[in-house]
């Protein structure tokens, strides 16, 4: 649905972009994670016929932005960083004003406005003045603007930021109803936990360059060149853990080992069988409370990949 | 949360022209912004200042021409004639005081309040926003002008002005405010700022109007005072002049001294053809609307390349 090629964009010396490549298939939630200036926003904006690139492609919905920015205008809704909005406007007419500026007849601004409202759960608050709304209900209101002409993809830019706990878990609660409805959804973050609970795809990208992309589970299965086990030793004084220590870290297959609180952290080797390391702790008679692996999370692959230093991109 | 099972369908598509020329018309902006307008309290506060003080200079121009005694020497239609034709003079100044603070922050308002974006991704098209804007803001200013209209109305029961100067002065003072919110809006396109923009927009509408007023008056008048053959010559700064052009409508060429309704063609036809009687007014209404024209496209041309003047923050990464 969405597919960009090679995409580049520089902003005076700083390379903002730098062969950007990824594709979104139909109805998934693609979650586009970096760190701050990694060049999320600046793809997000390009996408969303706001800024030109440099050099690349991009097409949302075999269209290609650059050339029909117009038609892909009416495909998209976007939702930036930032939520201005009107505050002398009451909340149904802040959407009639966006529905008309799509054109929806005007007969039936009132109803598309009242739909979105009970969507986004704001049915309450329509005859309220913009003003008067918390930032959640602002940031609600501004996706119910996005979806005003009923787009086939969304673009999110951090939809999340500044909102409290229950704010946050109700807006991602939103976009998994979109995405039932058939919507792609491109969500920007740089939180991971937000991203790996909401998103079906991920990309990640640093320093304007994507260095991992694909579905979730295949991200984190190419990013975890290892795997960490968690040995715990019952009433184990600091000799045994030592001995301990010593002996797991000189077992074929172990990359490091680290003290814990409970015991031990061993990263192994994907191939190395945990139970004969299991039975050589027991025979050397170590009492072993917990022998368990570790799940590798987002957060891990995502510091993994973003660790290193930038390289002149901004 | 309450989840509605579909949304609603997308409005067919409208042919593009023909939704362009509606958009000149039905305009989302126009509502928009008017109706946000005529919320804040500044709305009453500005038409009530601005009726106030024209009524205030209505009656001391009135007491000054009774008690210099026009009435008795020169009748009724003398004194209303003067009144009328200051009260037009004040009324343009007022109308170039309010206007670039109304139009100055029309997009870069927009940019401040973080909503260009979304609108510049909305199927309105670059040229509707600025149309839209544009109209929004002269609109306000075209009620400040029809809301004056009883001001003038009870001064021309006096007489001293007829139909056609009536309605030439409320047309100047209307171009004049069409012209003096095209500048500001470019402006207000090209700075991020609205303070600055506002800034820039008032000193333009100040060297447009009152500066070459008073340079070319003045320099006018020392030109008279040389001898030579044919109408006395007008400094070319008067030709465009919205002040100027009222002031020879209202009081035709004997009322000032070296200004004469024709002058402009005889001083770029170096003679006067008897068949060409262009006035003064019909000249900078024409080059007023030029000025608008330059400005919507300029403004558009802004938006469209998504330039501003200031523009060094290349936007959050």
């Amino acid at each position: 649905m969405i597919a960009v090629e090679g995409l580049r964009k520089r902003y005076g010396r700083r390379l903002a972009l730098d062969q950007v490549d990824f594709a979104v298939p139909r109805g998934e939630i693609f979650g586009f994670l970096g760190p701050n200036g990694a060049g999320k926003t600046t793809t997000i904006r390009i996408l969303a016929t706001l800024t030109p690139a440099d050099a690349g492609t991009a097409t949302i919905g075999g269209m290609r932005i650059d050339r029909e920015p117009f038609a892909v205008r009416r495909l998209i809704g976007y939702m930036p960083d930032f939520f201005g909005v009107y505050d002398r406007l009451t909340v149904i007419e802040y959407l009639e004003f966006y529905a008309s500026c799509y054109d929806v007849p005007a007969r039936r601004r009132r109803l598309v406005a009242s739909e979105l409202l009970e969507l986004v759960d704001l049915s309450g608050r329509a005859g309220d003045q913009v003003d008067t709304l918390s930032r959640g209900m602002k940031q609600r209101l501004c996706l119910a603007r996005a979806l005003i002409h009923n787009p086939e993809v969304l673009l999110l830019d951090e939809p999340a930021s500044g909102l409290d706990p229950r704010a946050r878990m109700e807006m991602q609660e939103l976009i998994r109803e979109l995405r039932r409805m058939g919507k792609t959804i491109l969500v920007s973050s740089h939180i991971v936990p937000e991203v790996e609970e909401l998103c079906t795809w991920i990309g990640v990208i640093d320093g304007g360059r994507i260095v991992e992309i694909g579905p979730k589970a295949d991200v984190l299965r190419r990013a975890a060149v290892g795997r960490r086990l968690r040995i715990e030793l019952a009433e184990a004084d600091e000799a045994t853990a030592a001995r301990a220590r010593e002996l797991v870290a000189g077992w074929p297959g172990v990359a490091a080992v680290d003290d814990t609180e409970a015991g031990l952290e061993a990263t192994v080797d994907v191939g190395l069988p945990g139970h004969r390391l299991l039975r050589e702790l027991v025979q050397a008679g170590f009492d072993v409370a917990a022998f368990t692996p570790v799940d590798l999370d987002l957060s891990d692959v995502f510091l993994r990949l973003t660790e290193q230093p930038e390289e002149g991109v901004g | 949360m309450s989840v509605a099972g579909e949304l609603p369908e997308m409005a067919t598509p409208v042919p593009g022209l023909v939704r362009a020329l509606r958009r000149l018309v039905v305009n989302p902006l126009i509502v928009k912004d008017g109706l946000s307008r005529m919320r804040s309290w500044r709305a009453p506060v500005v038409i009530a200042v601005y009726l106030v003080m024209l009524g205030l200079f209505a009656w001391l121009a009135f007491s000054v021409e009774l008690g210099s005694g026009s009435l008795r020497f020169y009748g009724a239609a003398r004194v209303g004639g003067t009144v009328f034709t200051a009260l037009a003079v004040v009324q343009l100044a007022l109308v170039c005081l309010f206007t670039p603070g109304v139009a100055a922050g029309a997009i870069s308002g927009e940019r401040e309040r973080q909503t260009l974006d979304v609108l510049l991704v909305s199927c309105v098209p670059s040229f509707s926003i600025v149309w839209g804007k544009l109209v929004a803001s002269v609109a306000f200013i075209v009620l400040l002008i029809v809301s004056a209209l009883p001001v003038f109305a009870a001064v021309f029961l006096l007489g001293g002005i007829d139909g056609s100067q009536f309605a030439v002065a409320q047309l100047v003072t209307v171009t004049t405010a069409l012209a003096t919110g095209a500048v500001s809006l470019f402006l207000s396109a090209l700075f991020r700022r609205t303070l600055a923009a506002t800034v820039v927009a008032y000193g333009i509408t100040f060297a447009a109007t009152a500066g070459t007023w008073l340079v070319g008056t003045i320099l006018t008048a020392a030109a008279s005072a040389v001898p030579r053959a044919g109408p006395p010559p007008t400094n070319p700064l008067l030709f465009f002049n919205p002040i100027h052009a009222i002031l020879t409508a209202l009081l035709g060429g004997s009322g000032v001294p070296g200004l004469t309704r024709v002058a402009p063609v005889y001083y770029l036809a170096g003679q006067l053809p008897a068949s060409i009687t262009i006035e003064p007014w019909e000249l900078t209404v024409a080059a007023q609307l030029v000025v608008v024209a330059l400005c919507v496209a300029g403004t558009v041309w802004l938006l469209r390349e998504r330039r501003a003047l200031t523009s060094r923050r290349t936007a959050s990464i």
